[in-house]
C-alpha cells in the first residue's frame, strides 16, 4: 500500500516539475534568453505553478491524442465563428434572432467546466452566461434559429475527449 | 521568395484588420450587450490570430515567433474568461425576457 502511495506521490512531483518547466520555457519565450534575469523567471515559474495546482490538481492528465483532436476542431470552428459574427456585421439589414439556449455538462464544477465553457464561447454564435448547480449551461445565441444541441454536444465531448480521469472527476 | 512573403503578410494582416473592422461594426450595431460580445471575442480572435500568423514569417528569431504565437494564446484565454465575466453580469442585471 505504501509502496502504491510513494509511486503515485512520486508520478504527481514529476508531473510538477514538468509543469514548473513548462511555465519557466514559457516565462522565456516572453520576456528573452537572459541568464541573469533567470532566477526571477525561476521564482515567478514557482509561484505560477503552486498558483496552479489550485485550478489544475497534479494528479490530473491530458490526452495527447486528445489534445489534436480538439485542436484540429477547436481551428476550425474559430475560424467559422469569426467569419459568422463579420458576416452578420457587414449585412446591410440585421438578421439576428438573440436568445438563449440550455446544455446539460456531465463535467464536475470546477476547472475542467470552466474550461468547456472558455472553450464554448469560441465556437460560431454560442456565449455561455450562467452555470446552474446541477451542470446546466445557460448559453446566449447569436441566433437562435441555427440549430445549438447538436454542436453543444460535439464541443462538449470533443472537450472531454483532452482529458484523463483525475481532472475529468476533479 | 521575399516579394512572395511581403504579399502573405500583406494579405493576412489585411485580412485581419477586416476582421477587427466586423468586431467593431458588431459592437455598434448589434442590439444588445450579449449579442455585441459575440463580436467582441469571436472576431476580434480571427483578427489577431491573422495579423499574428501575417507578421511570424518576419519574426527574426524562433523565439520572436513564439513569443507572437504567445501573445494569440494569451489573449484568446482572456477573451474567452472576460465574455463569459461579463455576459454573466449583464445577464444578472436585466430581467430575462
Amino acid at each position: 500500500m505504501n509502496a502504491v502511495t510513494g509511486a503515485r506521490d512520486r508520478t504527481a512531483l514529476f508531473a510538477l516539475l514538468v509543469r514548473a518547466a513548462g511555465f519557466l520555457v514559457l516565462w522565456i519565450v516572453l520576456m528573452g534568453p537572459s541568464l541573469k534575469d533567470l532566477p526571477l523567471g525561476m521564482v515567478a515559474a514557482a509561484a505560477a505553478t503552486w498558483a496552479s495546482t489550485a485550478l489544475w490538481p497534479s494528479d490530473s492528465d491530458v490526452s495527447v491524442v486528445g489534445v489534436g483532436r480538439f485542436v484540429l476542431r477547436f481551428l476550425p470552428q474559430s475560424v467559422a465563428a469569426g467569419v459568422d459574427v463579420a458576416r452578420h456585421a457587414f449585412k446591410p439589414s440585421l438578421d439576428l434572432e438573440p436568445g438563449f439556449a440550455t446544455h446539460r455538462t456531465a463535467l464536475p464544477p470546477g476547472m475542467a467546466r470552466g474550461g468547456l465553457c472558455a472553450v464554448m464561447s469560441l465556437q460560431p454564435g454560442k456565449l455561455p452566461v450562467a452555470v446552474a448547480r446541477d451542470g446546466t449551461i445557460e448559453v446566449h445565441c447569436l441566433d437562435v434559429r441555427q440549430a445549438a444541441a447538436g454542436p453543444m454536444a460535439a464541443d462538449e465531448a470533443a472537450f472531454t475527449g483532452m482529458l484523463r480521469d483525475g481532472m475529468r472527476n476533479a | 521568395m521575399t516579394g512572395f512573403v511581403d504579399a502573405f503578410t500583406v494579405l493576412a494582416v489585411g485580412s485581419g484588420a477586416i476582421f477587427f473592422l466586423a468586431g467593431t461594426l458588431g459592437l455598434l450595431r448589434f442590439p444588445d450587450t450579449l449579442s455585441r460580445l459575440h463580436a467582441l471575442s469571436k472576431a476580434d480572435n480571427l483578427g489577431l490570430g491573422l495579423i499574428v500568423i501575417g507578421l511570424l514569417p518576419h519574426a527574426t528569431s524562433v523565439s520572436a515567433g513564439l513569443k507572437l504565437a504567445c501573445v494569440w494564446l494569451l489573449a484568446q484565454l482572456s477573451a474567452a474568461t472576460a465574455s463569459q465575466l461579463i455576459a454573466g453580469v449583464a445577464r444578472n442585471r436585466r430581467p430575462r425576457a
